[in-house]
């Protein structure tokens, strides 16, 4: 079993006139925690999309467990063990938080048995079981991104895909979110990797960066390489996020 | 436990309390007429829950569920008057007919977002009924075609007969709806492209409940076919469809079990606005603009489950 | 030549019918079933205003497609817009609207169809086919209706503004756009060229209380075929589907011509589900 899960070969695509993505290459290995660092636009989403073939790129291959995902359906990534989240929480309206999580273990790889019970596990340890029966789309923020978790483990994935798992909590969530993870991570031996732009807590977490800007990879290294990358730097200060406001505090 | 969930008891019970309080009433006040509005209530009921299965628990709304019903009730005629077989092979013949259409029709439509599935039913139907008369060579046209031999002579005998059939539908479909398929419909419902990433073929799942939906419906076509007797290109009309719609609003959308008091209620409705004759149309499609104002949740599944968590108080 | 003539004049209807039921859709993402209706009434309000009230055939007809843009606007403030959350409860709704308006005419006209006078009576020869003068009538009308809503939404700033309401709702309102004064007018122009569809061909297809239904289903025929909410895309399919239709009826059979819009829509779903010129792919 080869140590690299997922290899990302120089993966392009482009929207109309809008280059989204330049070339794009990574490798990322088993039980690894990457996270993918960008401003704002920098392709990252849509380097997640073509990692689970929502998009298919334009050039370029993505090999997942050796296998490449060219022409697989969307739906047959989960399949292979690639889970992912999305950005904007979608529950699934009128269904309650079990139900949410049950959908997510009817894939073909999942053992039939039992399914209710390991859905329950799984909200337990993300710490909604007491919600298992409110409707989801009533659930807080916070609530929301433990059920997309939950969701999406329930697929037993091999690789966890987490888009702006941070996005909207307060830092306190955000504490409670990144010790999730890194439970989960040590429980289940996933590889995770995930997307962010709140330096911090997403410093802590992972133990390789790689950072985007405009579509292409700038830098790639340790948390504490990268935050002094000086083309890291310069992509951020252009813009002006929260990367000031967190040294300061 | 397996986290799907179940018909509980006292559904159960009041399903069973229902049915038989409808197989005994023709009997308590005799005479055809009540036969023949409870029997025709019966077969909208098997329409509307095989709507509701498919459209109310994905939320993808098959405005021309008649074209099924009209392919159903056209098939009996021509399995029994022109190719003069036993009525009885009719159901299987029509259900078969009603499935190759919902594939035929599922297939393009269903894998699109948006309001594609929707309006190319509503065309298909009204296309349908025009081909009906286009082609009145075949179809017997504007009177399309009479003398269909009945299925069971006594009209009480086939009135249960339909009931039976009715309680099998709803069981079944209510079933499957409270089973792990239920879960994936309503899931789709809920956001079809999460239900990509959680590895839900969901085109396969939306085109097979069609194509339950729509055998469901062809039976009930074939049903109504041996029960009037005759087949007009009327079946097909867009009313038909948005008649079994009110039912299912009225009765409580993706329950299965609503829409069959929908469409007693409003069968019972229907023949006591006899007298209004020419107006009826007018009423009901006045009514649908209200129940989608005022009742988008419905009216009987509402007032059940407010009933039971009555009893559940009690108890 | 005969074809080449019929060929245009029913383009130009559908052209009609199906411009208007794209626009109110790529603009305000309104799905319109009661758009047939417009039509219906546009043919038998001129018909009332003519020949029972009496007043001259182009004051009815002005007056008629005027009464049916005020319905339109109506049934959009009062119906649509407070269901627009559910692009199904639109659906449902309009598609209630138009049987109301079906059984309405049913009620007060019985089915029997009805004589809409016509503008112009005489046949005119053109390359040695005798035409109908409504039908020509019918063909000038409809290049310049459409030739005018084309410059209004090019030249006029309402234009602009109907234009960035359908690329993006939620842009153009930060921008101060009155989106919902634009979703009134541009249904009250959609109505418009319905009725006005529906007051030239009048004299020539069938009035009868069903006559709004297979508008519809040849305007989403056009419409998918074209793109939805592509004003370009609904003219040239309903070039396309009129000429296509007009072949076959004189080809095969007049019976045959409504597998062409069958066929084109099932076709146009299975290959290229965004249609000509759509710009949001289905999928």
């Amino acid at each position: 079993m080869s140590s690299v899960l997922l290899e990302v070969d120089s993966v392009d695509k482009h929207f109309g006139g809008l280059h989204a993505v330049k070339q794009v290459s990574m490798q990322i290995r088993r039980g690894e925690i990457v996270g993918i660092l960008g401003p704002n636009g920098a392709g990252k989403t849509t380097l997640f999309n073509m990692l689970t073939n929502f998009i298919p790129p334009d050039n370029g291959r993505v090999i997942f467990n050796g296998q490449s995902l060219q022409g697989v359906k969307p739906h047959k990534i989960v399949t292979l063990g690639i889970a992912r989240t999305f950005q904007l929480c979608r529950p699934f309206v009128g269904l309650s938080v079990l139900e949410n999580v049950l959908v997510g273990s009817l894939g073909p790889r999942v053992r039939h048995d039992g399914l209710g019970d390991r859905a329950m596990q799984l909200l337990k340890q993300v710490g909604l079981e007491a919600k298992a029966h409110t409707p989801s789309e009533l659930l807080s923020y916070g609530d929301l991104r433990r059920l997309e978790i939950a969701r999406a483990l329930a697929a037993e994935p091999e690789l966890l895909l987490l888009d702006e798992p941070f996005a909207g909590l307060g830092s306190s969530e955000i504490e409670a979110i990144s010790s999730l993870i890194r439970q989960l991570h040590a429980e289940k031996q996933l590889t995770i990797l995930l997307i962010e732009h709140k330096l911090r807590e997403f410093m802590q977490l992972v133990s390789r960066v790689i950072a985007l800007d405009f579509g292409e990879v700038i830098a790639e290294g340790s948390p504490a390489e990268i935050v002094a990358h000086p083309k890291v730097i310069e992509a951020y200060i252009g813009k002006q996020t929260e990367m000031a406001v967190h040294h300061a505090a | 436990m397996n986290g799907f969930q179940q018909i509980d008891k006292l559904s159960g019970v009041a399903g069973a309390a229902a049915l038989v309080v409808l197989a005994v009433a023709p009997l308590v006040f005799p005479g055809n007429y009540l036969i023949g509005v409870l029997t025709v209530a019966a077969i909208y009921g098997i329409w509307a829950v095989s709507w509701d299965f498919m459209s109310g628990l994905t939320g993808r709304e098959n405005f021309g569920h008649s074209l099924f019903i009209g392919v159903g009730a056209y098939v009996a005629g021509v399995v029994n008057v022109q190719m003069e077989l036993g009525p009885w092979w009719s159901l299987p013949a029509s259900m078969l007919l009603a499935v190759a259409f919902a594939l035929l029709l599922g297939f393009p439509t269903l894998r699109l977002k948006g309001p594609y599935f929707a309006l190319a039913m509503l065309s298909a139907a009204v296309i349908m009924q025009r081909l009906m008369l286009i082609f009145w060579e075949y179809t017997g046209g504007e009177e399309g075609i009479q003398d269909i031999a009945p299925l069971i002579r006594n009209n009480l005998h086939y009135y249960w007969f339909v009931l039976v059939v009715l309680a099998a539908t709803t069981f079944i479909l209510s079933w499957m709806a409270r089973s792990r398929w239920g879960l994936i419909l309503r899931a789709i419902r809920g956001d079809e492209a999460t239900c990509l990433a959680a590895g839900i073929p969901i085109t396969t799942y939306k085109i097979v409940s069609l194509v339950i939906s729509a055998a469901f419906a062809g039976l009930g076509g074939a049903l109504y076919a041996h029960y009037q007797l005759q087949v007009s290109p009327q079946l097909f009309a867009v009313v038909t469809s948005v008649t079994i719609i009110t039912m299912v609003y009225v009765g409580g959308m993706g329950t299965i079990y609503g829409p069959v008091g929908g469409a007693l209620l409003l069968t019972l409705l229907t023949e006591g606005l006899r007298n209004f004759g020419e107006w009826r149309l007018m009423i009901y499609s006045l009514l649908l603009i209200f129940i989608l104002f005022f009742l988008p949740n419905g009216f009987i599944a509402p007032l059940w489950k407010r009933v039971r968590s009555g009893w559940g108080d009690r108890a | 030549m005969e074809i080449l003539i019929y060929g245009a004049v029913t383009s130009a209807i559908y052209a009609m019918l199906a411009v208007g039921f794209t626009l109110i859709f790529g603009v305000a993402r309104v799905l319109n079933l009661a758009h047939g209706s417009f039509y219906a009434l546009g043919a038998y309000g001129t018909y009332v205003l003519t020949s029972i009230v009496g007043l001259p055939l182009w004051l009815a007809a002005l007056l008629a497609i005027a009464g049916v843009s005020v319905f339109g606007v109506v049934v959009e403030k009062a119906l649509i817009r407070p269901l627009r959350y559910s692009q199904l409860g639109v659906l449902m709704i309009t598609l209630a609207v138009s049987l109301v308006v079906e059984q309405a005419l049913f009620l007060i006209f019985g089915s029997e169809y009805r004589n809409v006078p016509a503008f112009i009576d005489t046949k005119v020869s053109i390359g040695g086919v005798d035409v109908a003068g409504q039908r020509l009538l019918t063909l000038v009308v409809a290049v310049v209706a459409i030739g005018a809503l084309y410059l209004f939404i090019q030249r006029t700033r309402l234009g602009s503004a109907i234009l960035a309401i359908s690329q993006d709702a939620e842009a153009a309102k930060y921008m101060g756009i009155p989106s919902d004064r634009i979703f009134s007018l541009v249904m009250a122009i959609s109505a418009a060229l319905a009725a006005l569809a529906g007051v030239l061909a009048g004299p020539f297809l069938s009035v009868q209380p069903s006559m709004h239904l297979l508008p519809i289903v040849k305007a989403f025929a056009i419409v998918i075929v074209g793109g939805l909410g592509s004003i370009p895309g609904s003219i040239l399919a309903a070039l396309m589907l009129g000429y296509a239709e007009t072949l076959v009826a004189y080809l095969i059979s007049t019976s045959w011509t409504e597998i062409v819009s069958v066929l084109a829509t099932l076709l146009t779903l299975v290959f290229r589900p965004a249609g000509i010129f759509g710009k949001r792919a289905a999928f």
